[in-house]
């Protein structure tokens, strides 16, 4: 085995493409290799820094010999009946450069072992690695996907001509067990190859500013050990779980680990340095003031500094570097001064925010447009007001509920006008809470606003689980959270404009899985006041009712199309819960009621039927078997009434006492599931018994109508015959 | 240290030239750019640009934000090899050492719609201050560009302030005894007063469509004598695209432009910056518009 060891050293690459192109790296690599016959035993290794990638992998230092055989005419035509040569033989042997005598003769197809042919084998020698990896290298460099290439005026001869890449490439380390691998990029001058702007050497470079006085010097790189060692001797950190590993325990000393974890920094620190390095400054004391949302997302959306709370207030700050600590005091008073910067402005933003009432800024929204065909934010708040005054104002219930709502809709997007949301738009919510907060708003009203974008993930505890105090709070958030997702949802597919599997612009997946979570898991379950739940079929008419005039698409296809829409979502939500797809498939199939219609229903369905089929397993396996083929059987048409005097068979009297037994069951859904499960013995007689389509049309009939019936038991739980796949 | 800077990048082979002499919001719009960075020819320049941002106004209260900021636009064509290293090695000129700092360069991608333009490159960050833009131009006057121009542009008030360790602009020393405050305060009260509250809408709505008009017309009419083919009148159409672009600023701080106006005022100022760099590299075609 050979070492072989690449370095493409750069300009410095976005850090968010370095874990992709480390990964795509090392797997390009190994097919590459495979295909060249060269691959070794273990696969190949790579690392990366913003400024270099490195591949290390071992290969078989020659390629393994290649032997193809080459098929000739069949045995019968190639041999006279002497058993000469014929010119058949002679022909194909010539064109191959050999002699007659050097053919073989073999079975072509293994399948027929008596049907022989002639063949030549031919035997390509391997050829050195050093020979081969130079077009491997080209083939890798050209093989590596990047969001994004930049033409710097660079050539590869290997046929492909201009080579744009993600940075400019400054060097490179090719070597094969200490050999250097021959292989240049050129210049790209008027359209063509100029001259070589890089070749592969075995000379790497440090760190560009330490050891100081001798950054960037030469580090020998013959090998994997050299290059590792040389460059960690030069301050550069090659491997990113070291730096990640360094980057942890110094934020650890800091007390920051949890600020940097919490906004994502450590995984996007770890691939901005070299050489990295924690250092620490202080919010000034007049700033500390300021919420700790603002002062959080100064910190880390411009600066990518970690906020370190002290007593629940934001105190220090946190920072990455990619040098060492020598000119730390100096760093630090640099990176407070822009700290402060921000903060003055951040503070400047708040105070000027805080001159208007919230309320004050409801009109400027006709100026902040949500979609060009959509209008503005101001007709977006008049719609959730439209939607939160009719089909959510019986389930609102107290009439103090229904204020609060009206006045959170209404409010809830005036924050876009502030000064604070305009240059941070992340705080989009937060802020309107904060200001109603100061101005002295009331806490659901509040709730509502800072909320009502959420909830964005599907999973059960996420945010804003456990947020609201009482039932008003939450109902009021649910009512404008709801409201706005719907609207949002009619607006976009009222244009047409859908989601398609690969991209969703407008994250109207998000949309759709959210408004179904508020339904399950926010709109209180108990009302003490007998509202009744929201209703989502009317709530979307609604909602597509109120963009009018705005519609691309008639109300009833935009209507249909959002209701399927949001039963794919509703089934992505439940399955993502743990739920089986079959089970979940089997509930939304169910009819009367609507499954769409109320979520939390559907869900206690599927609770339900995946614990009565636990208990009954071999019941249910049966009737999901009969009730495919009486789907089957059934078919569209719809089954006319039962006439017990057309029975013939006792399984069919059986069958239709024990549907009229069961008909009139009610009380939990489990205890009516593991009733139904007593079908079992009566539907498999049926099938056993009964020539269903019998020659007689009305017995045939009848047969087919009680066999409907039977499955529509069902039909107000879960469609049984969606289970088993 | 506008002097320094000029010094470095002479002794590096560019030719030392002024500011474009019309409001433009960035050195890139000067034509020693947005022209010279088109077709094949290489080229050196480096020169100060007084950058005019209506929206930026602050009237003099702001400490880090201004009307007219100073650049210091650097472009080098072809970017050579060690563009880097030569970009540091100014910064020494200016008497920072990077190794007494913590001198980063991080993914920045720059575009200006209005021109067409647009390029891959960083923020240079010194102790997490942004103190210049680094970009290889790919694209401008929505022409790819072959050999790709580096651009170097340095934001001069807010190195100045790091260098003299100031938190005020208008405390900086423009030269010793003469701070900020005393030569350019005034300016950027007035300046900020005229473009939030007194610009006339309508004056400038009509600017900006004859701007753009008469842009077009100069490159369109075709050169006096018989060849008939275009007149050669790229730099003075270029001008006018110039003045647009101001037009469309002002109104912009003036909140006179909706946000469907927007997206259509960009596109007009954008063609006819397209038009003129297709000019600029072949001279010689009227392009489609003439063939009609």
């Amino acid at each position: 085995m050979a070492e072989f060891l690449l370095e493409i050293g750069t300009e410095e690459i976005p850090a968010g493409w370095l874990p992709g192109l480390t990964e795509q790296l090392r797997r390009r690599f190994d097919e590459i290799a495979a295909r060249e016959l060269l691959a070794g035993e273990v696969p190949a290794e790579a690392w990366s820094t913003p400024r270099r990638l490195v591949l290390r992998a071992e290969v078989l230092p020659r390629q393994a010999d290649r032997e193809e055989t080459v098929w000739g005419p069949a045995l019968k035509v190639a041999r006279d009946t002497q058993g000469a040569w014929t010119s058949a033989a002679h022909g194909f042997a010539k064109k191959n450069a050999v002699a007659a005598d050097a053919l073989g003769t073999g079975a072509k197809d293994l399948a027929k072992p008596g049907e022989l042919y002639v063949f030549h084998l031919t035997r390509t020698a391997g050829r050195p690695a050093a020979e081969v990896l130079a077009g491997a290298i080209a083939a890798l460099l050209r093989a590596l996907q990047l969001p994004r290439r930049m033409s710097w005026d660079a050539w590869l001869d290997d046929g492909k001509g201009a080579f744009p890449f993600a940075r400019p490439v400054r060097w490179m380390v090719a070597v094969l067990d200490g050999a250097v691998v021959p292989f240049a990029i050129r210049a790209l001058v008027d359209g063509r190859p100029g001259e070589v702007v890089v070749a592969a050497g075995d000379v790497s470079y440090g760190h560009r500013f330490l050891p100081r006085g001798r950054g960037g010097e030469p580090v020998a790189a013959g090998s994997f050990a050299a290059l590792r060692d040389g460059l960690r001797a030069a301050n550069v950190v090659l491997d990113p779980a070291e730096r990640e590993t360094i980057i942890r325990e110094q934020l650890g000393r800091a007390g920051a680990l949890s600020g940097a974890e919490a906004h994502g920094l450590v995984a996007e620190w770890r691939d901005l340095v070299e050489f990295p390095t924690v250092l620490a400054g202080e919010v000034p004391a007049e700033f500390r003031t300021l919420p700790a949302e603002v002062l959080e997302t100064v910190l880390v959306h411009h600066q990518k500094y970690a906020p370190v709370s002290e007593g629940g207030r934001v105190a220090r700050f946190a920072a990455l570097v990619n040098t060492d600590d020598a000119a730390a005091e100096q760093i630090v008073r640099g990176m407070q001064r822009v700290v402060v910067a921000r903060l003055r402005d951040a503070a400047f933003f708040f105070a000027e925010d805080l001159k208007r009432p919230l309320a004050d800024r409801v009109e400027d929204l006709s100026g902040v447009t949500f979609h060009r065909d959509l209008g503005s934010y101001r007709d977006k708040a008049e719609r959730l007001a439209g939607l939160i005054g009719g089909p959510l104002d019986g389930p609102l219930g107290r009439a103090e509920d229904r204020a609060a709502a009206q006045e959170a809709a209404r409010l809830a997007k005036a924050d876009l006008t502030t000064l604070m949301v305009r240059e941070f738009t992340e705080l989009q919510g937060v802020m309107g809470a904060l200001y109603l907060e100061r101005q002295g708003a009331a806490p659901a009203v509040a709730g509502a606003v800072r909320w009502h974008y959420y909830p964005v993930s599907v999973d059960e505890g996420s945010a804003p689980t456990g947020v609201f105090a009482d039932d008003t709070a939450a109902r009021v958030f649910a009512a404008v959270a709801l409201a706005d997702k719907l609207d949002t949802l009619a607006g976009y597919f009222g244009l047409g404009l859908v989601p398609t599997g690969s991209s969703d612009p407008f994250g109207l997946r998000r949309a759709a899985q959210g408004a179904l979570r508020v339904l399950l898991d926010f709109w209180p379950a108990s009302a003490a006041d007998d509202a009744p739940p929201p209703a989502l079929r009317a709530l979307l008419a609604a909602a597509v009712q109120g963009h009018g005039s705005r519609l691309k698409r008639p109300a009833a296809d935009v209507q249909r199309d959002l209701e399927g829409f949001l039963v794919d979502r509703l089934r992505f939500v439940l399955v993502a819960r743990g739920f089986a797809g079959d089970e979940t498939d089997a509930v939304l199939a169910a009819r009367d009621p609507d499954p769409l219609d109320d979520p939390r229903e559907t869900l206690a369905r599927l609770v339900a039927l995946h614990r009565v089929r636990l208990e009954a397993t071999a019941d249910f396996e049966a009737l999901a078997v009969a009730f495919k083929r009486a789907r089957n059987i059934l078919g569209a048409a719809p089954p006319d009434a039962v006439d017990p005097a057309l029975f013939q068979e006792p399984a069919e009297k059986a069958l239709h006492a024990a549907v009229a037994e069961l008909s009139g069951r009610d009380g939990s859904y489990e205890a009516r599931l593991r009733a139904l499960a007593a079908l079992r013995t009566p539907v498999d007689r049926f099938f056993d018994d009964v020539l269903v389509m019998a020659e007689d049309p009305r017995v045939r009939a009848n047969r087919l109508g009680l066999l409907a019936q039977a499955l529509s038991l069902f039909y107000r739980i879960a469609d049984i015959s969606k289970l088993g796949g | 240290m506008t002097a320094a800077l000029q010094a470095y990048w002479a002794e590096r082979g560019c030719l030392i030239h002024q500011p474009w002499d019309a409001e433009v919001g960035a050195g890139t719009m000067h034509p020693e750019t947005f022209l010279r960075v088109l077709g094949p020819q290489p080229w050196n320049v480096a020169y100060v640009q007084p950058s005019r941002r209506p929206a930026d106004g602050r009237y003099g209260d702001n400490p880090n934000r201004l009307y007219k900021h100073h650049q210091f636009q650097v472009i080098l064509k072809p970017a050579p090899a060690d563009v880097q290293a030569v970009y540091l090695g100014s910064l020494v000129a200016l008497g920072i050492d990077p190794a007494a700092h913590d001198v980063r360069f991080e993914e920045d991608n720059w575009e200006s719609p209005t021109l067409g333009a647009w390029g891959i490159g960083w923020q240079v960050l010194l102790d997490g201050q942004e103190i210049t833009q680094f970009t290889y131009f790919q694209q401008a006057g929505g022409i790819d560009l072959a050999p790709i121009s580096a651009e170097i542009t340095y934001g001069l008030e807010r190195i100045t302030m790091y260098l003299q360790d100031v938190d005020d602009v208008y405390d900086l020393q423009w030269a010793p005894g003469v701070p900020y405050r005393r030569v350019r305060h005034e300016e950027e009260f007035q300046l900020s007063r005229y473009s939030f509250e007194l610009a006339d809408v309508d004056l400038f709505r009509t600017l900006f469509e004859s701007a753009l008009k008469e842009g077009r017309r100069v490159l369109d009419t075709p050169a006096p004598g018989a060849s008939g083919g275009p007149s050669r009148t790229v730099l003075p159409a270029y001008d006018w695209c110039l003045k647009a672009s101001h037009a469309f600023n002002v109104l912009d701080a003036r909140g006179a432009i909706s946000v469907s106006q927007r997206a259509g005022m960009i596109l007009s100022i954008r063609k006819l910056a397209c038009a003129i760099a297709e000019r600029h590299v072949r001279p010689d075609d009227p392009g489609d518009a003439a063939r009609g």
